[in-house]
């Protein structure tokens, strides 16, 4: 559930034994990451670069108090333009890409949310199990939504759509409407029954209770995760850009690849700037509305 | 006084809060406006070519030894499971012990991380209020100490894994390492920044006792801070590993034996039947993946 990590409040019932069980889970774990590094075959030297790694680690790391203005290659399409305000249009890309998609989410998780909340259904008055199919049809979507990464996504995409932009707003919105939908329907479900029992004891339907009474009570904790998401958004639109897409990320490998590495830093600042700012506001927001 | 005005009244003192208003406004006005100068030409974008283009493709992702025949349950299950030894198998083991080492590393660095950040354990009168206060210099230093490590924090998380993964694979050379690292530092920024809430909301009376009868900062971190704090960490750490397994599917794609190389083989190889076969094994492990954390979080809610 990921509502229950970012909302940060499931009840914990404590009781004698907790700490132990508490221990055990951490010692399994950390048993299961040693068989783990020990399939992969993960020892400690490899961590330390070799001849060529140290070189390139120097070029690169020395190159992060001095990101490139200009370009610095010879040759350079499309004229002089500097590296700065070529980064901040991809930065706009970025947002543009991030903010279509969730754009598309917020539509297609609503929908997907409400067939898959039990909250209209799971009412006085209506019996008990009149739309189970609905529901569980609508939640294998959701799943199958959720289980492949908005890169599959693409992969798959591209390949049966041809390119075009519209295919990385697409992937990146096909895996977020599952999880909106998800969330939605589970704060939805979570969220008080107060309102909407009184408009069904005051003779509501039970979808007229749910949609003034149920979801209204929900909208601040959606609201909040939307926003949140979005920030989520933004990194995968600026990982599109390793696909091809205009984003930051294709300014990143294609400097990085030219060994340009100035460059690379200009690009990872200016993303760090955007993530900081919406990771900043979608905060704000989360204790503005959630407080 | 009527109905009427009584609504009014109710309408007139329903809590506002104008930030929340404008940031709404704000999203939509980023909305409408990606849509319009947005590079994205949705008029005249599904063109007939597309779309037999993607009849095409669906044809493809029939199993080759099914292509212009019709369906026969044993041979579509001879072919997978051919396909599932000769690569699935390798791959799907790869990707699963990716995620679970990069768990692992990174719920260490992140607790590790999280004791710094959390303003109540780095305070020069860790816990407790009160006594003599601390001088400027040493108030400054702890100070500076909780902001350099949010600050390293949030540099670990707003990198994305797969820029991660690409930083390191050109570092350190071709091993799981760069796959496993990329993971581990993204979500032990993700889980430190979590887990430092967590102690600052830990219970301050328990704490702050402790305090009071003598005990030292590190007594107060193994007697109190840590059983306190375990079952909401580790509920973070498997919803964390979650979206690892997630990850590791994809970071393959950078040239790894994971799922993720596999399956940019097949799509280079224009092998559109195996990519669907690798595409739906990620699948199945993300959704075990799921039902295992959940699992897991139920055991640990209820400790």
């Amino acid at each position: 559930m990921a509502s229950e990590a970012y909302q940060g409040r499931p009840a914990f019932r404590r009781g004698p034994g907790s700490l132990a069980t508490g221990l055990l889970v951490v010692g399994a774990l950390g048993l299961a990451g040693l068989a783990a590094a020990r399939y992969l075959g993960l020892d400690p030297d490899g961590l330390l670069p070799g001849a060529g790694g140290l070189r390139l680690a120097g070029d690169f790391f020395s190159r992060a108090l001095s990101p490139a203005l200009a370009y610095e290659g010879s040759y350079v399409v499309g004229g002089p333009v500097s590296v700065l305000t070529d980064a901040l249009q991809a930065a706009l890309r970025t947002v543009m890409f991030a903010a279509a998609a969730i754009s598309l989410s917020i539509v297609g998780g609503s929908v997907l949310g409400f067939l898959a909340t039990s909250a209209w259904w799971d009412q006085p008055g209506v019996p008990r199990r009149a739309f189970p199919l609905v529901t569980a049809l609508a939640r294998g979507l959701i799943t199958l939504m959720r289980s492949v990464h908005e890169l599959v996504w693409a992969v798959l995409l591209l390949a049966a759509l041809g390119t075009g932009q519209l295919v990385a707003v697409i992937a990146i919105a096909i895996p977020y409407s599952g999880t909106l939908a998800k969330v939605f329907s589970e704060m939805v479900e979570e969220a008080p029954r107060d309102a909407s029992h009184a408009l069904a004891l005051a003779g509501a339907s039970p979808l007229q209770a749910l949609c003034f009474g149920g979801v209204p009570r929900a909208v601040p904790d959606m609201l909040a995760y939307t926003f949140y998401r979005f920030e989520c958004a933004l990194r995968s639109s600026a990982v599109m850009g390793f696909f091809g897409f205009p984003t930051l990320g294709y300014h990143i490998s294609a400097s990085f690849e030219n060994l340009h590495y100035g460059e690379v830093w200009t690009h990872l600042y200016v993303l760090f700037g955007l993530i900081l700012l919406v990771d900043a506001w979608s905060g704000r927001l989360r204790q503005a509305v959630l407080s | 006084m009527s109905r009427a005005a009584e609504v009014a009244r109710l309408r007139a003192e329903r809590p506002r809060r104008p930030f929340v208003i404008y940031s709404n406004l704000t999203l939509g006005g980023i909305i409408l406006a990606s849509w319009l100068f947005g590079p994205f030409g949705v008029s005249g974008w599904l063109t007939t070519a597309r779309l037999s283009g993607a009849r095409e493709f669906l044809a493809e992702m029939r199993p080759w030894p099914l292509r212009d025949q019709s369906w026969n349950w044993d041979v579509a299950f001879g072919w997978a499971a051919d396909l599932w030894q000769r690569q699935g198998q390798e791959a799907l083991l790869t990707t699963l012990a990716i995620s679970v080492a990069a768990i692992v590393l990174a719920g260490c660095l992140g607790f590790l991380l999280a004791l710094p950040a959390a303003r109540n354990f780095a305070h020069p009168r860790p816990f407790l209020a009160g006594g003599k206060p601390a001088g400027p210099v040493e108030s400054g230093l702890w100070r500076s100490l909780v902001w350099l490590t949010r600050v390293v924090l949030v540099f670990l998380r707003s990198v994305p894994e797969y820029l991660w993964a690409f930083l390191l694979l050109a570092l350190l050379g071709p091993s799981p390492w760069p796959m496993v690292l990329a993971l581990a530092l993204h979500n032990a920024g993700i889980l430190g920044k979590l887990t430092a809430e967590v102690i600052e909301n830990t219970d301050d009376q328990a704490t702050g006792a402790l305090r009071g009868l003598g005990a030292s900062r590190w007594q107060i971190l193994l007697g109190a801070i840590f059983p306190l704090s375990l079952p909401r960490f580790l509920l973070y750490f498997f919803y964390r590993w979650e979206t690892c397994v997630r990850e590791a599917t994809v970071l393959g794609m950078l040239g790894m034996a994971s799922l993720g190389f596999w399956l940019t083989q097949a799509r280079a190889g224009n092998r559109y039947d195996d990519m669907l076969f690798f595409i739906l094994a990620g699948a199945l492990l993300v959704l075990v993946g799921d039902v295992v954390s959940g699992v897991a979080r139920r055991i640990v809610r209820r400790a």
